[in-house]
């Protein structure tokens, strides 16, 4: 496996070397994104994403739980990754892998510190409050997964249905109405091979690049980053990526309603 | 369609034949893979992984260096071997191979010999079923695109394609994958010709290199 | 919670007659990475299975001589039912049922032509309504065709039993909580084996083989299904994989 990303990364240089990629598209285009929404309507809300050929579910899901003894009174945010046997040949059944946390914590900061969802509505009694559940399901992958988990989640969310709650129990079959959110989070994940930057890479490519860099904006923020892979970035690298990403952020957040 | 599509445990001969990708039960021929039944009664499989044979040529890579010889991978779920001796260089771990199957045996392990260093170029892979398409009637295919593009094309029997970095990569790689989406319906030849003229008239000069 | 009346003037509480299946399409080839793979959604069960295979068998000291060896895995989404949340990964009861539906695949996967390697089957209930390990089998044995893996028989499963002292076939969730008996049933459909056979709740030996009866029915049914999934993905050009679950749809 490892020898063939070897090559893969030597083919991948050639063409960079040439100004264009493998599919045809410039440096900072991003492939086709789609969003079906209520994929999964047993779920509170749920979305499918495909990214080019990546494929990631989101599903969320309401209990209700015990808060956090330092936030008695905020609801239970809780975001989890399953890198799926099914999604690639690389992907082993068995206990969380680091990739899988990583993307899960990724997803979960940008929409966390976006404070896009009200916590402290989400408290019920003393002692109780609303746990929502966002589960990343990757099913197909060919890159990405950062941006198209993120787009998957969000979809979700705007899609989610507020059960009813009575006596501190959830009436699932009944809603109370959408889930509010304040603001839509996009993340935009760029690769790094040599010098040359390149916005929602493939998997050919991810496996050819040095470093990678995905950056969560709302309209006004930046709200979370994460930089991977032992390539470096520059601070004027940081700086242009971060404009580029409020611009092409205004894309992807036209296809979340 | 001439060919119609028969599935895994179908009936294709009510007399018991000894055909590749049958199977004979209570006197009676079955179907074990997806495929396409010819006029001559033979099944050409449309999916599925390579089996490797005697005196298949291949497209595959060094994936270790061992004390006299070197384990190469030719997309099969066991490792090739090719002898030292079979080679003049010395051999890196990635380095590209065309090369002739000498030995399977019963558990499929794979001898090679005749072998030849691919350099620079891309290995692009496709299903092991579609290749017979990708070569063509006497190279036909292959020959025609190889041809159209500029591009230095070795076709392993085992769906790893080398394509050179000289000529346009690119269309050579978009046209190999056509045909391997469209290998089951006919006119093939006529479509990846038009695609071919259509996209060599559009490339600027510089695509070309 | 209250037993709901499961049937009503001899209908079941969604309309069906006794001997009727729940309306299932099959999609084949909807992943790009797997070698294999198919969905399968089955009233409102949607099932992903995906295949790899035949591959490099590890740990080595599991592989076999002879043949293949076939792997297979159920899990359920945490977020498939409508009930609470779930646990990821495999339970007590998955792991029960892998093992079942793997013993049923061995039976008909061709595993001698691939000694010392090992296939895995992939079964992911993504929602659940009452039947997914049916719907997994049925989805798992499009997936291996779609591999090209040498099968004798494409397999296909339903479930039959008794609701309100009627038998009858393919439960949805109420009607398997709330009913007397419950006979998840595989079979390959070209010789009639019967290849995973389970059962619980009260049956007299008439019911049970009416019942069965039933089942034969409806995997004839289901077995078309599966062929002219198979079948669809070589009418025309071979696409990219592509898989199709929500109600809406916003692209970029």
């Amino acid at each position: 496996m490892e020898i063939v990303n070897e090559l893969k990364k030597d083919s991948l240089k050639r063409i960079l070397a040439q100004g264009k990629r493998a599919d045809g598209r410039q440096m900072l285009d991003y492939r086709k994104a789609t969003l079906q929404q209520n994929a999964i309507p047993n779920a509170e809300g749920s979305a499918l994403c495909h990214l080019g050929n990546t494929q990631v579910l989101a599903g969320i899901k309401f209990d209700v739980a015990t808060p956090f003894a330092d936030r008695p009174t905020e609801g239970v945010l809780s975001t989890n990754a399953e890198l799926v046997p099914l999604a690639s040949s690389t992907f082993e059944p068995g206990p969380p892998s680091p990739a899988s946390i990583e993307l899960a914590r990724v997803v979960d900061r940008g929409i966390r510190s976006s404070n896009c969802i009200d916590l402290k509505s989400f408290a019920l009694e003393e002692g109780k409050v609303l746990a929502l559940y966002i589960d990343l399901y990757v099913l197909d992958y060919d890159g990405n997964l950062f941006d198209a988990a993120s787009l998957a989640a969000m979809s979700a969310l705007l899609c989610t249905r507020m059960p009813k709650i009575e006596e501190g129990k959830l009436i699932r079959k009944e809603s109370t109405g959408k889930l509010p959110l304040s603001t839509k989070t996009v993340t935009c994940t760029f690769a790094k091979v040599d010098s040359t930057k390149l916005l929602d890479p493939s998997l050919d490519e991810e496996q050819g690049m040095d470093g990678r860099i995905t950056i969560a904006t709302t309209p006004q923020h930046v709200c979370a980053v994460q930089k991977g892979g032992w390539g470096a970035f520059t601070q004027k690298d940081i700086l242009e990526l971060v404009d580029i990403s409020f611009d092409k952020a205004k894309g992807l957040r036209s296809i979340l309603q | 369609m001439a060919n119609s599509i028969v599935l895994p445990g179908q009936m294709v001969s009510d007399k018991p034949a000894r055909l590749p990708y049958c199977y004979v039960e209570n006197n009676k021929t079955y179907a074990t893979v997806l495929s396409l039944l010819s006029d001559d009664g033979r099944l050409v499989p449309l999916c599925g992984p390579y089996e490797p044979l005697l005196d298949d040529y291949v497209v595959s890579y060094v994936s270790e260096v061992r004390f006299s010889g070197y384990n190469i991978n030719i997309n099969c779920p066991a490792n090739a071997y090719l002898s030292g001796r079979e080679v003049a260089q010395k051999l890196t771990v990635g380095d590209v191979l065309y090369a002739r199957i000498s030995a399977v045996d019963e558990i499929k392990s794979v001898e090679l010999n005749d072998a030849r260093l691919l350099r620079g170029g891309t290995i692009i892979e496709i299903a092991a079923a579609k290749v017979p398409r990708v070569i063509g009637k006497k190279n036909s295919m292959i020959g025609m695109i190889s041809a159209a593009t500029g591009c230095e094309i070795y076709v392993g029997r085992n769906g790893f394609i080398w394509v050179s970095s000289k000529g346009n990569q690119k269309l050579a790689a978009d046209t190999i994958r056509m045909v391997e989406a469209q290998a089951h319906i006919t006119g093939l030849t006529d479509r990846i010709k038009a695609h071919l003229d259509a996209h060599k008239a559009a490339a600027s000069p510089a695509a070309q290199n | 919670m209250e037993k709901p009346q499961l049937i009503i003037d001899g209908k079941r509480a969604d309309g069906r007659a006794l001997d009727e299946l729940r309306p299932i399409k099959i999609t084949a080839h909807v992943l790009n990475g797997a070698d294999g793979s198919a969905l399968v959604e089955w009233g409102n069960n949607k099932v992903l299975a995906g295949v790899y295979g035949p591959r490099e068998c590890i740990p080595r000291h599991d592989a076999s001589p002879y043949r293949a060896v076939v792997r297979c895995r159920y899990t359920m989404a945490p977020f498939c039912s409508l009930e609470e949340h779930g646990r990821s990964g495999p339970n007590r009861r998955s792991h029960e049922l892998s093992k079942v539906i793997r013993e049923a695949f061995e039976n008909v996967v061709i595993s001698e032509a691939y000694p010392r390697t090992q296939i895995d089957v992939y079964m992911e209930v993504l929602q659940s309504d009452g039947g997914t390990r049916c719907a997994a089998i049925t989805a798992a044995a499009v997936a291996l065709a779609d591999a090209g893996i040498p099968m004798k028989d494409l397999v296909c499963a339903v479930a039959v039993g008794k609701i309100d002292g009627l038998v009858a076939v393919d439960f949805s969730k109420d009607e398997d909580n709330y009913g007397e008996s419950d006979m998840p049933i595989a079979i390959a459909p070209r010789n009639g084996d019967v290849l995973l056979f389970q059962m619980d709740g009260n049956l007299t030996r008439e019911e049970l083989s009416a019942a069965m009866e039933m089942a034969y029915k409806a995997s004839a049914k289901i077995s078309e299904l599966q062929a002219a999934a198979l079948k669809a993905v070589y009418d025309g050009p071979k696409k990219e994989a592509h898989l199709v679950l929500g109600d809406k749809f916003n692209s970029q």
